[in-house]
């Protein structure tokens, strides 16, 4: 309670701070550009739509565009906190293997790898495993004071090291067939799947964080000044530990998330998952220098380089094109930021 | 409101040059990996299909994918023309498509998104033996006919033939190239890739099968893995070296693991330890034409395109197909690389 009033002294006493002044203009600017992304989804869907409607618009392949964007969207969801308090998480891909291997390991040594009870086990492992290796990052980002950038990017290739060495560098391959069936290929009433909800309802409870509780306006107040947030009287190392640990546990729900779609630990694939985070949370208008966040801007930018991938696919193009449209829309996306930066400057 | 204005036109030229970079690259294709640019199939007036039309033996033309397990990889280009050969004889319109990482949480999406554009026949190198099964199967669902190529699935059933070369076979024949080099005495190792992937494995097995079984005054000094790092082999080797320097022969089990064997034994200045490599791009033809590389075990990879395509054919037009073809295994030295027999199985970096 004491600190909700901290907070509120946040955006009234402090007129230096960038995140004080006022709020409601920033708040539309921001609107508007992840309104633009949006916009640029939408065209998009209408380009493939019109060039190949029998391939493009089907039920089935808009499933599979959702069904793809889901994994990346739940590791997005903790990379749009982490930004939007001005750090970074390179290590999400690494953690989600680690969670996902830490899982088998564990849903092996109970009746076999199979039944409910397994997966149980398997999901608190999961979590927790992912969690505490968020936590690891956390601490070493504010205790030992190192920069996000270089902590994560130990743990990048730390964890996953730890990961082959717990499997001598093997795919596990213990997945209990109830996982698989259910939360891997299973569809809500045959038509929605598991994944996509499980995404959505992940991405809509962290939504309502960012927008309306104080853990988000902590996120926001951290990333628009730091300085002026430990002023203030909230403590920002405290913030940030729960930011990375909730980075972990989320890489951790994806590490299940890829376990019951994979059907095994696909210890090789996911290298790059921590720049397609990057890029989606950017793309949809988190600022990298932190202090905007938006969560909304996350799912549209997570879906328009699976859109582009699925649809590029369809109408026959070279695959190199795609790295090459996805690194534009990126850079495009950064420019738009600075472009709204330097109008929010001004006013 | 300037700066409003400002935004909104950056917005607009944002979006317009979003929408040019998208139209241009839709036109860009064609070039490099379709036979042929995008033509509709529905269109018997277009002139290069009338041509086609003569060619093919067929009157239908079929759409078939080439999905490898990775792009820009020599062994996989070399595979696709070996498909587009086939493609052209037999009037077949070949797509290729595939994901930049030899995973199968990069092939799924891509694999999808094929099966939604539709093509009769699709050739695949899975990248898992499982991940793929359950999207293979919805190709099937979708009236989609399956060859499997270079690698394979748990369950083979659901393609109509299989094609691709025994990695064992060829680890063994590794030994036996290396084992003769060595003149049949001294110590080997294995520099491999990293563990768990089906094919390496399978070279490192065979390899450790021939020398144990034809080799008895070879030591077997184990397998060490180089992750696919020049660098690391280049580390592995040389402390190998070090601690035993009777070591004169070195398996390396692909590209990188060979040339940073190679830059292993340099390090130390021996000039007595003989390498095998596998594999047969350009980078491995110069290593072995520069010395560096004694032996090359070479893989097929325009045949398995080529009988990937006549297999498809033959299923869609409903001839009996063969379930599984094995293809083999050349040797190339320094004294038989311009041979015709050997030299048309070298990889090719473009068709």
């Amino acid at each position: 309670m004491s600190e909700l009033t901290k907070q509120d002294e946040a955006s009234q006493v402090d007129p230096e701070d960038a995140s004080a002044s006022p709020r409601k203009a920033w708040i539309k600017l921001l609107t508007d550009s992840t309104a633009f992304i949006f916009l640029a989804l939408l065209a998009m869907l209408v380009a493939f739509t019109v060039l190949r409607p029998e391939a493009f618009a089907t039920v089935n392949n808009l499933r599979n565009i959702a069904i793809a964007a889901s994994i990346l969207l739940v590791l997005s969801i903790g990379q749009t906190f982490v930004i939007g308090t001005a750090g970074i998480d390179i290590s999400v891909g690494s953690m989600l293997v680690f969670a996902g291997v830490a899982a088998s390991l564990a849903m092996a040594e109970i009746n076999g790898g199979q039944g409910w009870t397994a997966v149980a086990v398997g999901t608190v492992v999961s979590l927790l495993s992912g969690g505490a290796w968020g936590l690891v990052n956390g601490l070493l980002i504010t205790k030992a004071k190192l920069p996000p950038l270089i902590v994560t990017l130990g743990t990048f290739g730390g964890v996953l090291g730890f990961a082959k060495v717990l499997t001598g560098g093997i795919n596990l391959r213990t997945v209990p067939t109830e996982l698989v069936e259910t939360l891997g290929i299973g569809r809500l009433f045959g038509v929605i799947p598991w994944l996509v909800i499980l995404a959505l309802v992940v991405m809509t409870a962290a939504a309502i964080t960012l927008r309306f509780t104080r853990f988000g306006r902590y996120t926001i107040a951290i990333g628009s000044n730091e300085e002026a947030a430990r002023r203030v009287g909230i403590n920002v190392d405290r913030h940030l530990l729960k930011v990375y640990a909730l980075s972990g546990v989320l890489a951790g729900i994806a590490g299940m998330m890829s376990l019951s779609r994979f059907a095994n630990t696909t210890i090789q694939g996911h290298d790059t998952d921590n720049l397609q985070s990057i890029a989606a949370v950017v793309i949809g208008g988190t600022s990298l220098f932190g202090g905007i966040a938006t969560m909304f801007g996350t799912l549209v930018g997570v879906f328009i380089p699976t859109t582009l991938q699925n649809g590029f696919v369809i109408l026959r193009i070279q695959p190199f094109w795609q790295e090459v449209a996805v690194g534009a829309v990126l850079i495009l996306a950064v420019y738009v930021d600075q472009l709204k930066r330097r109008a929010r400057d001004r006013l | 409101m300037r700066s409003t204005n400002r935004v909104q036109r950056s917005r607009v030229i944002v979006a317009s040059v979003a929408v040019v970079a998208l139209l241009a690259a839709a036109c860009g294709n064609g070039d490099d990996i379709t036979d042929e640019p995008e033509v509709d199939v529905e269109d018997p007036a277009d002139d290069e299909e009338a041509i086609d039309d003569e060619v093919a033996v067929d009157d239908e033309e079929y759409d078939i994918t080439l999905i490898p397990g990775v792009t820009g990889d020599e062994f996989y280009v070399s595979m696709e023309c070996g498909a587009l050969e086939a493609s052209e004889e037999l009037g077949v319109n070949l797509d290729v498509q595939g994901a930049p990482v030899f995973s199968p949480t990069e092939q799924i999406p891509v694999l999808e998104a094929v099966i939604a554009s539709g093509p009769d026949a699709i050739l695949i190198a899975p990248t898992d033996v499982d991940a793929l099964q359950a999207p293979l199967q919805a190709a099937v669902d979708a009236g989609i006919e399956i060859v499997l190529v270079d690698t394979t699935l748990s369950d083979p059933s659901i393609a109509v033939s299989q094609i691709g070369s025994d990695n064992f076979e060829g680890g063994r024949m590794a030994g036996a190239a290396l084992g003769e080099l060595m003149g049949g005495e001294g110590a080997a190792m294995v520099v491999n890739v990293t563990p768990g992937i089906s094919t390496t494995d399978a070279r490192g097995e065979g390899f450790i099968a021939e020398l144990e079984e034809n080799w008895p005054d070879i030591t077997f000094l184990g397998q060490e893995y180089s992750d696919n790092e020049p660098a690391q082999a280049a580390e592995i080797v040389s402390a190998t070296l070090a601690a035993e320097p009777e070591l004169n022969g070195i398996f390396g089990a692909n590209l990188f693991s060979a040339e940073g064997a190679a830059t292993g034994i340099r390090q130390e200045g021996r000039d007595d330890v003989f390498i095998v490599g596998f594999d047969a791009g350009p980078a491995q033809i110069e290593q072995l034409q520069e010395g560096l590389v004694q032996a090359l075990i070479v893989q097929q990879p325009l045949s398995i395109g080529r009988q990937g395509i006549e297999q498809a054919v033959a299923a869609l037009r409903g001839e009996p197909t063969e379930p599984q073809i094995g293809t083999g295994f050349v040797t190339a030295t320094l004294d038989n690389i311009d041979d015709p027999d050997i030299s048309q199985y070298l990889y090719r970096a473009q068709c």
